[in-house]
Order: C-alpha cells, then sequence, then structure tokens
C-alpha cells in the first residue's frame, strides 16, 4: 500500500470514528453518555501514560497523580473562580505540567523498574497529601462543583453538551499527541526509547527528553483530570489513587503501548469492566481486567493495536 | 599544525586488566590513520575510552588542543568527536530514515521542535536522505532498522556518524560483515569525504588500510608497538614479534585469525 492510499484511508477512518462519536448523544440514553464522556476524558490520561510508556519507553505508575492535580485544580477552579470549563482545563493543564516538573526530575534520573517505584512513590505521596489536607476536603474530596459554561454561555446541564465538550478537548489533545509523535521530537523520544547510550554518542542529552516529556505527559493528565472533574463535579483522593495509575497503564499495554488509537480504546474497555460490568460479574471486575491483562500479554504481545499490524503483514 | 586529537598516557583499566596501558597518540588534521592490532589488542576500548563511553582511568584526550577528558561522552559528540561501533549500535524499532534523522535534526538543532511533522523540517530530511543515498540504503528508507541485513546496518552506522557534523570520525572495524560489494562502496565513500574530515580507523582487512591510511598504528597488550607510514610499520620488527607463532608481518596484515 503506498503512502498517500494510507494516509487516504487513516482520514476516512478518523472522520468515521469522529462522526459516530458526535453523533452518539443523539442515539444513546444519558446514562451511555455519562459513561462515555468518563471513557474520553480517562482516555485523555492514557494518552499521556503512552506518550511515556510506548514512545518513550518509560512505564509509569504515577500519572494519576497530575490527573488528579488537574481534576483537583478544575473543581477548585469552577468552586471559587469561574465555571468557564475552558479556563478550567487550561488550570488542569498548568497544574498537571507544574506537578510533573516539580516531582519529576527525580523520577527521571532512574529506568525500569526503579523508575516505575518511583513514580509510584509519587503517586502515593500526592495521594496522602489530597486525603489529609483539609484545605482540599481531605478525604471527602471536593464536591458541589456548579455545571461548567462555555463561551459565557448558560451551564451546560444536559449530559449530551458536557460529552461534545469533553469530546472536542479530547480530540484536541489526540491531534496534538498525533503531532508529537510524528514530529522531530517524537524521533528523539522514539530514539531514547529504543537506545539512549546510542543517543548520547549522536550529542544528545536523554536525560533532557526524558524530563521534558515527563512534563509534558503531566500537563496531559492535567487536561484529563479537568475534563473528568467537568462531568462528575466532584473529585476525591480515590481519582489521584493507585487504582486509576494501574488502570491507566494497564489500557496502554491492552491497546498497543506506541500506538495511539490502541491505548484509546483500552481505556473505554478498562472503565467499561470497572464502572459498568463489574456490578452484572457480581463485582468480579478486577479479576476480569486481570485476566484481560494475562490473556493480551500472552495472545496480544503488541496490544489490540498489534491486530491490525498482523493482519496486514500477512496479506 | 596542532592535531586534531592528541592522547597523553590514556589509560583504561578494567579492573586489574589495563586493557588501554599509557597510551600516545597523535593525529593530524586531516589524517586516514589506521589503527591495528592482534585481537584483544584494546582498540575498541581505547575508541571507548576517547569517544567518552567508557572513563579514562589515567591520562588524558585532548581535541583540538583542548583537554576533554572530563567531558561528557554527549559534549564530545557535540564538538564532532564521533565513532562507530564494532557491534552495530542502532535504533531498531525506528525506521532506517529516523536513524540518520536523529543525527541531522540534532545537528540542526531541531530535535525538541514538535509544531510540524518531522517532514516538513525540509532540509533536514532532505540531508537525512542524501545521507542515507551515500550509503546505498534510499531504498529502504522507510523500513525498520531491524529488518536490515548485517552488512546494510554497518552502512546505516556510518551514514549516522558522518551526518553528525563530525571533525573527527573513529571507524570501529566499518567492514565487518560487510560484502565484498559494500566494503568497496565503504572505501569508496570514505576516499570521497572531505579532506579535513579526520579518520581513526580500525580495521582488519589489510586491503582496506593499505588502500585508506596514510598513517598506522600498531596497537599490542593496550601499548603503541609501532606509528608512522603503513610500509614502515610493515617492517618493523617489534611489530613483527609481536604476533607469536608468525614469523613473518604478512600474517598480521594478511588479517590472521579473527
Ligand atoms: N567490558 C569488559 N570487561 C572486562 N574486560 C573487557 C571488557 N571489554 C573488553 N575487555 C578486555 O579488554 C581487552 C581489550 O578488548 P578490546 O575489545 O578493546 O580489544 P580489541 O582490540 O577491540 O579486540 P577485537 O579485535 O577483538 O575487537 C581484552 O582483553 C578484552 O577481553
Ligand atoms: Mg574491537
Amino acid at each position: 500500500m503506498n503512502r498517500a492510499a494510507a494516509t487516504r484511508r487513516t482520514t476516512l477512518i478518523a472522520v468515521a470514528v469522529i462522526t459516530l462519536l458526535v453523533a452518539a448523544p443523539l442515539a444513546l440514553g444519558p446514562y451511555a453518555v455519562t459513561t462515555m464522556t468518563r471513557m474520553l476524558a480517562f482516555a485523555v490520561l492514557v494518552l499521556g501514560v503512552d506518550l511515556l510508556t510506548g514512545i518513550t519507553g518509560l512505564p509509569t505508575l504515577g500519572q494519576a497523580a497530575y490527573f488528579g492535580a488537574g481534576a483537583y485544580t478544575a473543581v477548585l477552579v469552577g468552586l471559587h473562580i469561574t465555571s468557564d470549563a475552558m479556563a478550567q482545563a487550561l488550570a488542569g493543564t498548568a497544574v498537571g505540567l507544574i506537578a510533573a516538573a516539580a516531582t519529576g526530575w527525580v523520577a527521571v534520573r532512574a529506568r525500569g523498574i526503579v523508575f516505575l517505584m518511583l513514580t509510584l512513590a509519587i503517586g502515593e505521596s500526592l495521594h496522602q497529601v489530597a486525603a489529609t489536607w483539609p484545605a482540599v476536603g481531605a478525604s471527602n474530596g471536593l464536591a458541589g462543583m456548579p455545571p461548567i459554561t462555555l463561551f459565557g454561555g448558560p451551564p451546560l446541564l444536559p449530559a449530551g453538551f458536557v460529552y461534545w465538550w469533553v469530546l472536542a478537548a479530547a480530540i484536541t489533545v489526540f491531534a496534538a499527541v498525533t503531532l508529537i509523535t510524528r514530529s522531530p521530537y517524537g524521533r528523539t523520544l522514539r530514539g531514547v526509547r529504543d537506545n539512549e547510550s546510542r543517543m548520547r554518542a549522536l550529542g544528545y542529552r536523554p536525560a533532557l527528553a526524558r524530563y521534558s516529556v515527563f512534563c509534558l505527559a503531566g500537563a496531559i493528565a492535567g487536561a484529563g483530570g479537568a475534563l473528568w472533574a467537568a462531568q462528575g463535579r466532584f473529585v476525591s483522593p480515590g481519582d489521584l489513587g493507585f487504582e486509576v495509575a494501574a488502570l491507566a497503564l494497564l489500557s496502554v499495554v491492552i491497546g498497543g503501548a506506541g500506538s495511539l488509537w490502541g491505548p484509546c480504546l483500552g481505556a473505554a474497555l478498562v472503565l467499561l469492566v470497572r464502572d459498568n460490568l463489574s456490578a452484572s460479574i457480581g463485582g468480579h471486575g478486577p479479576l476480569v481486567l486481570g485476566l484481560v491483562f494475562v490473556a493480551v500479554v500472552f495472545l496480544l504481545p503488541r496490544g489490540v493495536a498489534g491486530i491490525r499490524h498482523r493482519r496486514e503483514s500477512r496479506s | 599544525m596542532t592535531p586534531v586529537l592528541e592522547l597523553r598516557g590514556l589509560t583504561h583499566a578494567y579492573g586489574s586488566l589495563r586493557a588501554v596501558d599509557g597510551v600516545d597518540l597523535s593525529v593530524l588534521p586531516g589524517e586516514r590513520h589506521a589503527l591495528i592490532g592482534p585481537n584483544g589488542a584494546g582498540k575498541s576500548t581505547l575508541f571507548a575510552t576517547v569517544a567518552g563511553t567508557l572513563p579514562a582511568t589515567g591520562g588524558s584526550v585532548l581535541f583540538d588542543g583542548q583537554d576533554i577528558t572530563a567531558l561528557s561522552e554527549s559534549e564530545r559528540a557535540r564538538r564532532g568527536l564521533l565513532r562507530t561501533y564494532q557491534h552495530s549500535s542502532l535504533f531498531l524499532n525506528c525506521s532506517v530514515l529516523d536513524n540518520v534523522a536523529l543525527a541531522v535534526q540534532r545537528v540542526d538543532r531541531v530535535a525538541y521542535r514538535f509544531d510540524r511533522a518531522a517532514r516538513r523540517f525540509g532540509r533536514t530530511e532532505t540531508r537525512a536522505r542524501r545521507h542515507l543515498e551515500s550509503v546505498g540504503l534510499i531504498g529502504r528508507a522507510a523500513d525498520d532498522a531491524a529488518a536490515l541485513s548485517h552488512g546494510e546496518r554497518r552502512q546505516l552506522e556510518v551514514a549516522m556518524v558522518l551526518a553528525s557534523q563530525p571533525s573527527l570520525v573513529m571507524f570501529d572495524e566499518p567492514t565487518a560483515g560487510m560484502s565484498a560489494a559494500e566494503t568497496e562502496r565503504f572505501a569508496d565513500l570514505v576516499e570521497r569525504l572531505p579532506d579535513d574530515l579526520t579518520l581513526l580507523i580500525v580495521e582488519h582487512d589489510l586491503d582496506v588500510v593499505f588502500r585508506l591510511a596514510d598513517r598506522v598504528t600498531v596497537l599490542h597488550l593496550g601499548r603503541v608497538l609501532a606509528s608512522g607510514a603503513p610500509e614502515q610499520v610493515r617492517a618493523d620488527n617489534a611489530v613483527r614479534s609481536a604476533y607469536l607463532g608468525s614469523a613473518r608481518t604478512d600474517d598480521l596484515f594478511n588479517g590472521g585469525p579473527r
């Protein structure tokens, strides 16, 4: 398949998927729409995890911390400053970035399992802060955030409107991450993933690349958190706990690290099992996710995204 | 004329084994300098110590007259001191073009840009492709580096280093694993390199050494045994006796045991 044809096919699929996503609230009930909104916000977090794990080769368990930082920021902004969704999202992004910049420089000195453990430690520390600090509601979290508004309009009460806003923001993040992976910077990140010592021999400072992408992933997680809050209008320490971080990493593994659409599907699947199926299968959601994880590792080493690869190389 | 590279008593010890043992060497600008010696002589260790991959445990490295012994490997590379690896070190899950473009984009100072897709950085892409062309890999630009044959990987190494805007290149057995045609292409390429580029080559193929080198240094057990014009080195008695069991230097120059 030549490149022009491939590009045309990709564009076609993208247009079809976006059309379906935009049309979804017209056909679905509010419960389904709310579920999809949460999936989209979670997918934004997962995109940041994928940027670290799949593109740069740094599996992380700390991104929930920055997701939480973004969510808390958005709720605080919503409670005290403005109901404008755009302002909340930008504030969440900025705080995610700052939090990652402040904590990441420790983590990026390490690689592999040590890096994973350090990010875990960062995540747990921030979780502790959120769970004990009275100013952010301690273990109760923050509730009562007013509904979001856009461009000075009326409060967006119907689920569909919130969904459209979150969808627009998620598509923007997806496009931005796509651009990053295709840019010279994305190439630098892949170089760090594949062969860090060779990067050094070519005159690069891999630590700089690792730190910058850590900050970027923190910003993306912060945006995801703000979108999550826009829908729930509530945030609690559970939103930045270990479980969220682990599910985000799981989504990347299931979807196929390094692909972008695969982990987004993974995010949807993981949330579906946790929030919607778990009740109907007797609370065994985590067990099912564990089994899915094992199955993916053994059957689809490159995740859901790998299925397409396999088909293409066979044909 | 100040030497491009000057080694003063350079030493690298793996524990108690002094693999590079007090090496003095100077390489003048534009020189094609071959480094030869039996297996285990310390050639690769010498390269790694000069490049900064391994720390010097003694002595110093001067590059363009400046002491760079304390500088990091990446800083040395940014100053134009580059090397290839005896065992190819590539970005295997990246495309062949990406491998070379990584070198070019660092030189072009666009390695951290993400405002456009990489292929829209015309200057960088064009230069990367030109380097691939010069080693005959342009047809494989879109393939993963992992898909390359051993010989092609060697060619890609050469392209990556030349794309890094070097002023001194150290080639560690560049033609090992290349086919005869690929070796010929490599020798041609080296002959066509600009005169102000300085080369230090570890090479077992003596045809290549004599075709390319204007000076030869023989390393043995981490020490310099002889250094001079190729013919002079070939006739050296010390070089001869260093190769136990071979009465004739020709055995050395015919490759000997690899
Ligand atoms: N990582 C290491 N740890 C310990 N000893 C090493 C290491 N690498 C090399 N050596 C030893 O150092 C000596 C020099 O090795 P080196 O690879 O530099 O030789 P060389 O001249 O490049 O040989 P060849 O022609 O086989 O490539 C050898 O005795 C080798 O066994
Ligand atoms: Mg060697």
